[in-house]
């Protein structure tokens, strides 16, 4: 039950011009390059490497941390080090309008919270999530809380399959409960 | 109210009629991975397993960083070799075979009615010949190995209908460039895309490639063409085992059609740095640049290098421009061969790389150094892709790369054909 409920820091990325950061693909969060790297305690460091201005995302991102992304977000190669380069960080969820589909399923099998949130660009307009505010957060619900300017908007509650893979751990857990 | 290929496929997949929306478990008949699978090979020893359930449905194709260019690339091919041999796996083909959707394709995986999938996001080209092909990560390869099943959610279609006569100079790269450069980079995210229509009729096979191989940068999960004769002629040379055409009913459901006159289309060139960042060609001509590439898994087939010979032939690339001609595989690279495609090729100035996926995905072989221009054929533009961060990424037919890299500058092909 408990593991529904979460609370991060929120970490919203946004470009030069203070514009949310859509089309955010697979080489900008992990380069080419690093993809000889198949441990995951390795990845953590190339997270964003090649995303502009957010190349020491890894030295200033803490536990928990929610990052908020524009549309089409992981767009790109199938390339799963895109997912577990965050995992090793310890992120606490992505929150974004859409998701390329198979970053999308890659974050689901491993249990990391990807979710889709609404009305994004009026929140940032408005001011509605400002890096370093505590946001709280339901998977199943939907509910999310800006819990700094007692707040509340709305993200896309996951689906029954995600829910469950996400409840069991990643997909290989959730293998072994079916069975 | 009938049911789209997709939910027909998995329908039959599932065992019971399955619609757009649903959660499915079902066991694909093929599993498509190539250098990654050194990564999913460390996945798959974690879940304690000594065999992979189905060696059968396993195919690998090393494509990625071939032959290896350096220790580490090497000890991941190594692995693998190991692991195949290990586990009795038939269908590996090692550096010297080609990109895997070529590969793949070339030996008959890809037949109408199959469902597919690969740790490749490009494993949506497999729809040309009328298969359900997706992509998916590492950590599903290495449960597909474990287990043969996979959880699917059946895609809503977005069905693109084309008609008319491609004119004179612009190809199916310019009709997917234009798709993609109107609807979005995210257009298709989930979906199935459907071409069909008689414009994607008069299409070859390889070109119909094209066309699935880049839904994959509209978002879709898999990309469609319905089987027809030339679907069967080439089948009937290289089938590889039984298979089934599926169709959309004519009532389907889709959750949109567009509808594309291509007579009028010009040729079209994907600007830095999305794929969905689409000009005519015209508008960005005269733009100087440093590398031309011609070739990989999305226009290294023969049509796509007899296309770039034509232009090149008896004439020399511009002194300011390297350009790289990549065939997808050792079967287009063989019969570019003997067609005398690669004198002519050599004799222009350009450089022939092995088969594989080469600088595509910035790896080796022509990385770019900062503040460089690529002009290529490939399928990605992403910032920074193929090397420097602030290097700038291209894309367009081999007619437009071609007649760019004898100027030196983007240009319109038409003149030179």
């Amino acid at each position: 039950m408990d593991k529904d409920i979460r609370q991060g820091r929120a970490v919203v990325l946004l470009n030069e011009h203070g514009k949310i950061i859509e089309d955010i693909d697979t080489d900008q969060i992990f380069h080419n390059a690093h993809l000889h790297i198949t441990d995951i305690a390795q990845m953590g460091p190339y997270a964003f490497g090649n995303l502009e201005g957010w190349k020491d995302f890894p030295k200033n991102c803490g536990e928990g941390d929610i990052l908020i992304a524009g549309r089409n977000f992981g767009a790109g190669s199938s390339r799963q080090q895109a997912v577990d380069c965050f995992t090793a960080l310890k992120v606490g969820a992505i929150f974004a309008p859409s998701f390329s589909a198979i970053y999308f399923r890659n974050a689901v099998n491993s249990g990391f919270p990807v979710l889709k949130i609404h009305d994004l660009e009026a929140l940032i307009a408005g001011k509605g999530i400002v890096t370093d505010d505590v946001i709280r957060f339901d998977v199943r619900s939907g509910r999310a809380e800006n819990v700094t300017r007692g707040t509340a908007f709305k993200i896309e509650p996951m689906s029954p399959v995600q829910h469950d893979i996400f409840v069991a751990g990643d997909l290989f857990k959730y293998g072994k409960r079916i069975k | 109210m009938g049911l789209t290929f997709s939910e027909k496929v998995l329908s039959r997949k599932a065992g019971r009629p399955v619609r757009a929306g649903e959660v499915i478990t079902v066991a694909p008949d093929y599993y498509l991975s190539h250098d990654n699978s050194s990564a999913i090979i460390g996945e798959f020893k974690k879940l304690g397993l000594k065999k992979v359930v189905a060696p059968g449905k396993i195919v690998i194709v090393l494509d990625h960083i071939v032959p290896a260019a350096d220790e580490k690339y090497a000890q991941n091919h190594k692995v693998i070799r190991e692991f195949v041999a290990e586990q009795g796996i038939p269908n590996f083909y090692d550096i010297h075979a080609g990109v895997c959707h070529q590969v793949f394709s070339e030996a008959s995986f890809a037949l109408p009615g199959r469902v597919i999938m690969g740790s490749d996001s490009h494993t949506t080209t497999y729809g040309a010949f009328g298969a359900f092909s997706a992509g998916i990560g590492r950590t599903e390869m290495a449960s597909l190995w474990a287990t043969d099943e996979i959880w699917l959610r059946v895609p809503e279609t977005l069905r693109i209908e084309l008609s008319g006569r491609l004119p004179h100079g612009v190809y199916s790269k310019d009709v997917i460039l234009k798709i993609i450069g109107d609807n979005g980079a995210d257009r298709a995210n989930y979906e199935a895309v459907e071409f069909a229509g008689p414009a994607a009729a008069d299409l070859s096979l390889a070109s119909r490639m094209v066309l699935t191989n880049m839904a994959a940068e509209m978002g879709a999960k898999n990309g469609y063409f319905a089987p027809d004769d030339k679907t069967l002629d080439w089948l009937k040379a290289r089938a590889k085992g039984d298979y089934e055409i599926v169709r959309s009913d004519p009532d389907a459901n889709y959750e949109a059609v567009l509808k594309y006159d291509v007579s009028g289309l010009e040729p079209q060139i994907a600007c830095p740095h999305t794929v969905d960042n689409v000009k005519p060609v015209t508008a960005v001509a005269g733009k100087p640049f440093h590398q031309a590439l011609i070739g990989t898994c999305t226009n290294g087939r023969l049509e796509d290098l007899e296309v770039a010979a034509r232009i090149l032939k008896g004439k020399k690339i511009h002194p300011r421009v390297r350009t790289l001609v990549l065939p997808a595989s050792r079967e287009v690279y063989l019969d570019a061969l003997k067609k005398g495609l690669i004198e002519i090729f050599l004799e222009a100035g350009c450089v022939i790389l092995n088969p594989g996926c080469g600088p595509c995905l910035g790896a080796h072989e022509g990385i770019l150094a900062p503040g460089e221009v690529v002009v290529g054929t490939s399928n990605r533009n992403f910032k920074g892709r193929m090397g420097g961060r602030d290097s700038e990424i291209y894309l367009a037919s081999p007619a437009t790369v071609a007649a760019s890299a004898l100027e030196g500058k983007i240009t319109d092909p038409r003149t030179y054909l």
